[in-house]
């Protein structure tokens, strides 16, 4: 069996890059790479929790952070996975800078499809580094802003 | 005069990505950071505690903390206490939610919109008990006996990570120690003209023991340290 990515984004909640973080990841895992990927929230992480931290040891792991203090890179490091590429959302912003991300609890629309563009670098970086990469659900470059995208509670 | 922030609960969700438990502590976190009681609270990131330095961890020992979980494996609440300091005060959405149709993570159905609400109300009354603050319900602010000291007012959320709580290590019988919050305590004694001496050990080590536990027997030890350190902090500012 072909173990999946799994996919750590920061779960940061004082800034909007947080956001977009855990928003690309829902977009990996949900819609664009949903047999390939698994998404493994850090708290568990943060707690030692025996399954995640073996999800994590025995799978290439891809970080979605949200600020420079990488916490998502780190816990992956600190409970013994491998970091085959970990993704900084502001480098992803330098390279989309008409797409300026606000809110945190709901993202604007700028932050939707930065989320999205973070989505799409992810999902390349996915299938490089699986061997046998699944049929794409929803396409990986179905242009940018799904229709998803931050809660509105 | 430096304020040292007394008066703020510290917020801790766990945020959780993969149940739509751990997005409503998380959108309660922010309701109550950005719109019930955003003078009044500060939040952090959980995994800063492991991930941040010893600014970040901390947090729970600076700020009476309420821990925001969503399901009984309480990752916020057991990772604050692990690496932080115990929470003052603990909720955990499926004890006060008994429903299973919030939603997914990434999108909550209305009962999950509910439930935040619900949440949120919670851990706003949570904040006002452990400040002490009576709340009017009627004119929804603090009743005017109890009136928290006005700030301005935050919109955004914004979390603690990075900046972290002053600390300082000194050292106690050749042991180095940290102490929380100690250049904030030293400036505030500064700025009112506390010189160092005896007249200002005991206010000084109230104030230090607010925020850092002092081990049976080593007061002495403790006092010692924090006279001289501020006897230096003293002399290099004037």
């Amino acid at each position: 069996m072909t173990r999946k990515v799994v996919i750590v984004p920061c779960s940061g909640i004082g800034k909007s890059y947080g956001t977009v973080a855990r928003e690309g990841a829902y977009v990996v895992t949900e819609d664009l790479r949903p047999d390939t990927t698994q998404l493994i929230p850090l708290s568990l992480l943060v707690l030692g929790d025996e399954q995640a931290r073996a999800d994590v040891a025995s799978a290439q792991a891809i970080t979605l952070d949200g600020c420079k203090l990488a916490c998502a890179t780190k816990m992956v490091v600190e409970s013994g996975g491998t970091v085959a590429h970990d993704l900084a959302v502001l480098d992803v912003y330098r390279r989309h800078r008409d797409l300026k991300p606000a809110g945190i609890a709901k993202l604007n629309e700028g932050g939707q499809k930065l989320a999205q563009a973070l989505a799409e670098e992810v999902v390349t970086l996915v299938d490089a580094l699986s061997p046998n990469p699944s049929p794409n659900p929803q396409g990986a470059a179905r242009g940018r802003g799904g229709p998803e995208g931050g809660q509105d509670a | 005069m430096p304020d040292l922030p007394k008066k703020k609960v510290g917020i801790v969700a766990c945020s959780g990505e993969e149940m739509a438990e751990g997005t409503v502590t998380r959108l309660a976190a922010l309701r109550v950071l950005e719109q019930l009681r955003p003078n009044e609270t500060v939040t952090i990131c959980l995994p800063l505690f492991l991930a941040g330095g010893e600014g970040d961890r901390a947090f729970a020992r600076f700020y009476p903390t309420i821990a925001l979980d969503g399901c009984d494996k309480r990752c916020a609440a057991r990772g604050t206490e692990m690496y932080s300091g115990k929470p003052a005060a603990g909720i955990v959405v499926t004890d006060v939610i008994q429903t299973n149709h919030l939603g997914t993570a990434r999108r909550l159905s209305d009962a999950g919109k509910q439930a935040v609400d619900v949440v949120a109300d919670q851990v706003a009354q949570q904040v006002d008990e452990l400040l002490g603050v009576q709340w009017d319900r009627k004119q929804g602010q603090p009743s005017k006996e109890a009136q928290p000291a006005k700030e301005s007012e935050a919109k955004i959320a914004t979390c603690s990570c990075g900046s972290g709580i002053p600390i300082q290590k000194v050292q106690v019988d050749g042991q180095e120690v940290t102490l929380i919050a100690l250049p904030l305590i030293f400036a505030q004694f500064r700025d009112a003209g506390k010189l160092p001496g005896d007249g200002t050990t005991a206010e000084l080590m109230q104030t230090v023991k607010v925020y850092n536990p002092i081990p049976d027997g080593q007061e002495a030890a403790y006092t010692q340290a924090v006279m001289r350190e501020y006897a230096a902090f003293y002399q290099e500012k004037n």
